[in-house]
């Protein structure tokens, strides 16, 4: 079968398993079939060969998070999120990928008011302990209200999609405090830009992630203000419809999208500036989520923007290796989602960090359902700017601003 | 892949295992002719094993039917994937029962088809024993499983201020297993030794499924060097379950220098000029200029793009010696025209110039999407003239070759950069490749330095041995492997490996898409 | 005759037909080891290896060397270009006893082991014809490691005629110091020992490298004072871990040797610290070995001298 893949990208990879240890999954079950090289070679079996697609070939496919560590690994500069977007959507197409619920369910996210109700929903349910999140990789606790997004200038946008806005829009609101404090003025993007589509993607909707695209570039294609992107696989998803619709307009549009902290990290000096800042007494580990690190590669902004506001800011020492979450992967993949998590909780605990800052919310999901303190980065420095004057309680901060590990945690 | 790893006391020891050797041989007079599917073999090896241990499929068996080289002739049958000595047992036993050989598998990096099964064997899979057992510092060893990789055993031993001193391109993926069968060497093997020297024990299952420790932490073992005659044996010999690993103490001191030439034959002299000058550095590699080129973008090592050649020379130990060491390499540079004279300011720019050079095989795609490598070794002396000969027998046959090599033991990676798409370029590069071969040895040299022979180099053991040499290599495996069920029909010309050619007699005809 | 045996000079063909293919057969070198796993059967002919430095070649850092060679000649002429090989020197010691007895120097820590130094061997097999393993290069994984196979094995496999073997430059400076009263623990901060010795109170320390590395080691060491020469060794040495070696005391009385000095018995000892060799005045008991290891040296030695004819009487396993 032809899955529609570049023969060049294919061929691109020599097989030299550089990338190995940095697939989550490969860690995990030690396999070729779960590890970069062999789905390449497994392609370029279907591909070239006509090798049959069976089960295990499909679960080869699936089972990949596509956190992308093996690009920044790979010496060859092998496209694999590009291999592995094709394959799938080749997979989705002839019906051996993507059943017809998820794609139903995937359908959903591009109406707002729907996702934010049925959310709600969720939340009353969580509250009644009708359903197990812990088992389903759901947050120990979500909110029933949500404060309005309100606009506070027009200097730039602030990217809030679907599922994030529903569940943490606290985050969303700390963000734009932040960028507030640095002078400059936020548009949310709310009913304006529904959702970018990186779950379609993933889960080989090819179409349907053009048709999200179009709809995202229609409602902010209006004037050119820089699209800020607090969630690291949206900016991700962002970022890459240049090559998806592969048009100038596009590629445009990509290039007016930042990482929240990519961005920040250029006005600094304007926070800095703005208000004399008191560290927060806190150890922080950065996780690195993955399409920030080894898509966007603009993880190290994250260390930058955090470390004027809390007493110490830790790596961890995993080099980067994914945490499971993968966008709706935890879902999906629970068994191999848990294992991989145990790597990084592992070496979260082995840093002494008290709190963990991710740039993703799947990532911060997943993370806080084991227990884990997970605040956004951003939620750090709203932090540290508002308890400017008054004394910062060690006990207190990280877990009360609406943290999503809080509840779980048992505080 | 940091898998365990925080060291325990409990001192892991394999002589005081209780094993029962008798009755592992009483299983080899089952079995004298193959089944003809794998359907009782895989029941056995799932109630041995258990189901999660155990993949049988089609996808996997083809993605294990290879490794990193270009031979594709493997073909695996089901794949292994034990998590103690007593599971690799259970592998070997039903494979004696079923007739069927074993074939070790570590990462798979391997770039001469050491680990591509021949004959549906049983695929012993070591990627989950990767734990590290033990570490015995006042013996200056660890005991580690074979699965455990490379770059992790060295960054879980780094409190303790030691490493395992083999460092091969692969390390941050290849496994200690497979540096044992492989006996590897890496950039640092110049003033360090290869792996067998950083090995003091292993614990071995044998074909007939017996464990045995194969010497042991003290100076001087008794009766033959049978861990030294193991290391290098290409899984030809038995799966290592065990291994005791030298301690190496961090140096004091290091000192990464990167000269650069315009002239390969300059930088070529420096090596010669080093080595005649009595210094021993710890590595010293070269790249060439198409080499560099491919790196540079991936690694921004800093290496000039527009040099003929880059010198990687690394000096540690003591820090009076190294400043000596160092000065002298520097004026000896000078003394040969190198353009450029570097010393790494940090760790960080150190470890940016050693990412280019390891990451030189990988980085040939940016070039071509094939390669072909070979890994012959020189008389040092001799590092000028072969070179410019290589470039002479390549453009010959109108293909591309980068260079990238350990030039401090003569060690050349020539590798072919080729696009298989390409009518007719196969053959020029293997006659490229045979030319090269021939080149070396008539020099004085050797097939391989640190890649093995597995398959791919097979055919030119005849080259560099004669028969006599041929068969004491096949009565050292034999020993070892009487039944020849111990990876077989690698390193040795059909001729000289018992009866391997028996052991391939498995229903090799159905592929593995079969 | 092919190419390979072409090869071979007119020194080693001669010692293969000296050798010839039948009848026990064993090498007398310098005869400083005679008795180690046995003396030869009464019936077995005494043959010579071969003598001479057949190549030399300082930049390659390798020579070439003929087995009946003193290993003081073979230093004598690497000294001259300031080289030295990793073998003991023993009063009319010959390289090949060196390399089939397999027994490190007492420097071994700065010199590395005799089992590292073989790069290529040529040898005569059982049935007479030569036979060689390695390659003459500094490095070469190609095909199985016969040289790491004969190091040790005491003539039992194979009559060694000719050796490659790894040199090294000798280093810049090197004395013998005397520390009185030290614990071994003491050298760890070195960086230059090539041999610590200890006899339970003393201590000599080889130093060996560069002027500044051994002056910092010294100034290291605080009480140590200049020392000519190493201890006399006493003549029985024992093969233990490194950690036994530090504790050796009680190693002996855990193999039921009593180095009280009581009861008439010399208890000296002098123990090479971080290698675990132990010079003492009494015999080292028989080390166990286990059976699975016992039986692979048997199969060894049936298959590559299935008649049993070369240094008969003589038993690897049976060295101490």
């Amino acid at each position: 079968m032809h899955l529609g893949l570049d023969t060049d990208e294919l061929n691109s990879c020599v097989a030299c398993g550089l990338c190995l240890p940095h697939c989550p999954t490969f860690v995990i079950t030690g396999s070729d079939t779960e590890s970069p090289r062999g789905r390449i070679a497994l392609m370029r079996a279907v591909q070239d060969d006509d090798a049959p697609i069976t089960d295990e070939l499909v679960r080869s496919i699936e089972t990949c998070v596509q956190c992308r560590g093996c690009e920044t690994a790979c010496p060859s500069a092998v496209p694999f999120g590009r291999l592995m977007e094709g394959t799938r959507a080749a997979l989705a197409d002839s019906g051996r990928i993507t059943p017809r619920w998820q794609r139903w369910a995937l359908s959903m996210l591009r109406r707002r008011r729907l996702v934010l109700a049925g959310s709600t929903l969720l939340a009353l349910a969580i509250r009644l302990r009708l359903v197990p999140t812990r088992r389903l990789g759901l947050p120990a606790r979500m909110p029933l209200r949500r404060p309005a997004l309100r606009t506070s200038g027009s200097d730039v946008w602030l990217f809030t999609g679907c599922v994030m806005d529903a569940w943490q829009r606290d985050v969303h609101l700390a963000v734009q405090r932040v960028l507030e404090a640095a002078g400059v003025g936020v548009e949310p993007t709310g009913a304006t830009a529904p959702c970018c589509g990186a779950l379609h993607i993933h889960a080989g909707l090819e179409a349907d992630t053009k048709d999200l695209a179009r709809q995202v570039m229609a409602g902010l294609s209006s004037d050119d203000r820089p699209i800020l992107v607090d969630a690291a696989g949206c900016g991700a998803m962002l970022k890459d419809y240049g090559h998806l619709l592969d048009s100038d307009e596009a590629r445009a549009f990509s290039a007016r999208v930042f990482d929240v902290h990519e961005w920040l990290a250029g006005h600094l000096d304007d926070l800095q500036a703005r208000q004399e800042v008191v560290p927060l007494p806190l150890t922080v580990a950065v996780q690195d989520p993955c399409h920030l690190r080894h898509v966007q590669r603009a993880h190290q902004a994250v260390t930058e923007v955090l470390r004027p506001f809390v007493a110490e800011v830790v790596n961890l020492d995993d080099d980067g290796l994914c945490c499971g979450a993968g966008g709706a992967y935890s879902m999906m993949e629970p068994k191999l989602a848990r294992a991989i998590r145990e790597r990084k909780t592992a070496s979260v605990a082995r840093s002494g960090a008290s709190v963990v800052a991710s740039a993703n919310p799947g990532c911060s999901l997943h993370l806080a359902a084991v227990g884990l303190d997970v605040l956004h980065p951003l939620e750090l420095v709203d932090q540290a700017l508002s308890s400017v004057g008054t004394q910062a309680n060690p006990n207190t901060v990280g877990v009360s601003a609406g943290g999503l590990g809080a509840a779980e945690a048992g505080t | 892949m940091v898998s365990v790893l925080t060291a325990t006391r409990r001192v892991f020891n394999p002589l005081r295992r209780n094993h029962n050797e008798a009755s592992a041989s009483a299983s080899n007079a089952v079995a004298d002719t193959a089944d003809s599917d794998d359907t009782a073999l895989v029941a056995d090896l799932i109630d041995a094993l258990g189901a999660d241990r155990v993949r049988a499929d089609s996808a996997a068996r083809y993605l294990a039917s290879h490794d990193a080289s270009i031979y594709r002739e493997g073909n695996a049958g089901p794949i292994c994937f034990p998590e103690s000595t007593e599971h690799v047992v259970a592998c070997v036993e039903a494979a004696v029962r079923h007739g069927r050989a074993i074939s070790p598998r570590g990462a798979g990096t391997g770039l001469a088809g050491g680990a591509a099964p021949l004959g549906r064997p049983v695929v012993v899979s070591t990627t989950r024993m990767n734990k590290l057992l033990s570490v015995d510092v006042e013996n200056g060893i660890a005991w580690v499983q074979p699965g455990i990789v490379n770059l992790d055993l060295s960054r879980a031993l780094a409190p303790h201020g030691v490493h395992f001193a083999p460092d091969p391109s692969s390390q941050s993926v290849c496994t200690i297993g497979g540096n044992v069968a492989n006996n590897s060497g890496g950039p640092h093997c110049l003033a360090y030794g290869v792996t067998s020297a950083h090995v003091l024990a292993i614990e071995a299952v044998l074909s007939d499924a017996s464990v045995v420790t194969l010497g042991d932490l003290t100076a001087e073992p008794a009766g033959y060097d049978l861990r030294g005659a193991f290391v290098g044996s290409e899984g030809m010999c038995g799966v290592a379950t065990a291994v005791a690993v030298r301690l190496t103490p961090n140096p004091p001191a290091v000192r990464t220098m990167m000269l650069a030439f315009q002239d390969v034959s300059h930088a070529a002299s420096t090596v010669s000029a080093i080595i005649a000058a009595g210094i021993v550095p710890a590595a010293i590699e070269m790249m060439d200029q198409r080499c560099v080129a491919a790196v540079e973008d991936f690694a921004q090592a800093g290496y000039p793009k527009d040099a003929a050649a880059v010198l990687l020379v690394e000096v540690d130990g003591p820090a009076g010696g190294v400043a000596i060491a160092g000065e002298k390499i520097a004026e000896i540079a000078e003394a040969n025209q190198a353009a450029t004279v570097r010393t790494a300011a940090d760790e960080d720019e150190r470890a940016r110039l050693w990412k280019g050079r390891k990451s030189a095989f990988g980085a040939v795609a940016n070039v071509m999407p094939d390669y072909y490598l070979h890994d012959t070794v020189v008389p040092r002396t001799k590092l000028v003239e072969v070179l410019e000969r290589i470039y002479e027998i390549v453009d010959r046959h109108d293909l591309i070759v980068l260079n990238v090599f350990h030039a401090g033991d003569g060690n050349l990676h020539p590798l072919l950069a080729y696009d298989s798409r390409v009518p007719g370029v196969r053959e020029r590069v293997h006659a490229a490749g045979r030319e090269i071969i021939e080149l070396s040895l008539d020099m004085g040299g050797a097939l391989t330095g640190e890649h093995g022979i597995g398959v791919e180099k097979r055919d030119y053991m005849n080259r560099m041995f004669s028969a006599v040499d041929l068969q004491q290599q096949g009565l050292l495996r034999s020993s070892f492997d009487p039944y020849c069920r111990m990876n077989p029909g690698k390193v040795l010309p059909s001729s000289h490996s018992c009866s391997d050619i028996s052991a391939l007699r498995a229903s090799d005809a159905a592929g593995v898409w079969g | 005759m092919t190419d390979h045996e072409a090869a071979y000079d007119a020194a080693l063909q001669e010692f293969a037909a000296e050798v010839g293919p039948d009848g026990p057969v064993c090498v007398r070198g310098g005869a400083t080891r005679w008795a180690l796993g046995g003396e030869p059967t009464s019936d077995t002919r005494e043959v010579n290896a071969p003598a001479g430095v057949v190549a030399f070649e300082p930049a390659e850092m390798t020579v070439r060397v003929r087995a009946g060679t003193t290993v003081s000649e073979l230093h004598q002429q690497l000294a001259g270009a300031g080289q030295r090989t990793a073998l003991p020197e023993r009063e009319g010691g010959t390289v090949g006893g060196a390399l089939m007895v397999g027994e490190s120097s007492i420097a071994r820590l700065g010199r590395g082991a005799v089992r590292e130094s073989l790069l290529q061997a040529c040898y005569v097999c059982a049935d007479g014809q030569i036979a060689s393993g390695g390659a003459a290069t500094v490095k070469n994984v190609s095909g199985f490691d016969l040289c790491r196979l004969l190091v040790g094995s005491l003539g039992t496999l194979g009559l060694l005629g000719e050796a490659l073997l790894r040199t090294f430059p000798i280093p810049e400076s090197e004395r013998w110091v005397q520390l009185r009263g030290a614990d071994p623990a003491a050298t760890k901060a070195c960086d230059t020992a090539a041999s610590v010795l200890w006899d339970g109170s003393d201590m000599w320390v080889l130093l060996s490298g560069y002027e500044p590395d051994v002056q910092e080691d010294m100034n290291r060491l605080r009480d140590c004072s200049d020392a000519s020469a190493p201890p006399e060794l006493p003549s029985h040495r024992w093969i233990c871990t490194p950690a036994e070696a530090v504790a050796f005391g009680d190693y002996a009385t855990s193999v039921g040797v009593d180095l009280s000095g009581r009861n008439g018995s010399s208890g000296r000892f002098v123990a090479e610290i971080g290698v675990g060799v132990v010079h003492a005045s009494v015999p080292q008991p028989q080390r166990i070995v286990a059976s699975g290891v016992v039986e692979l040296n048997r199969r060894f030695k049936q298959r590559f001298d299935p008649s049993g004819r070369l240094n008969p009487g003589r038993d690897p396993l049976k060295k101490t």
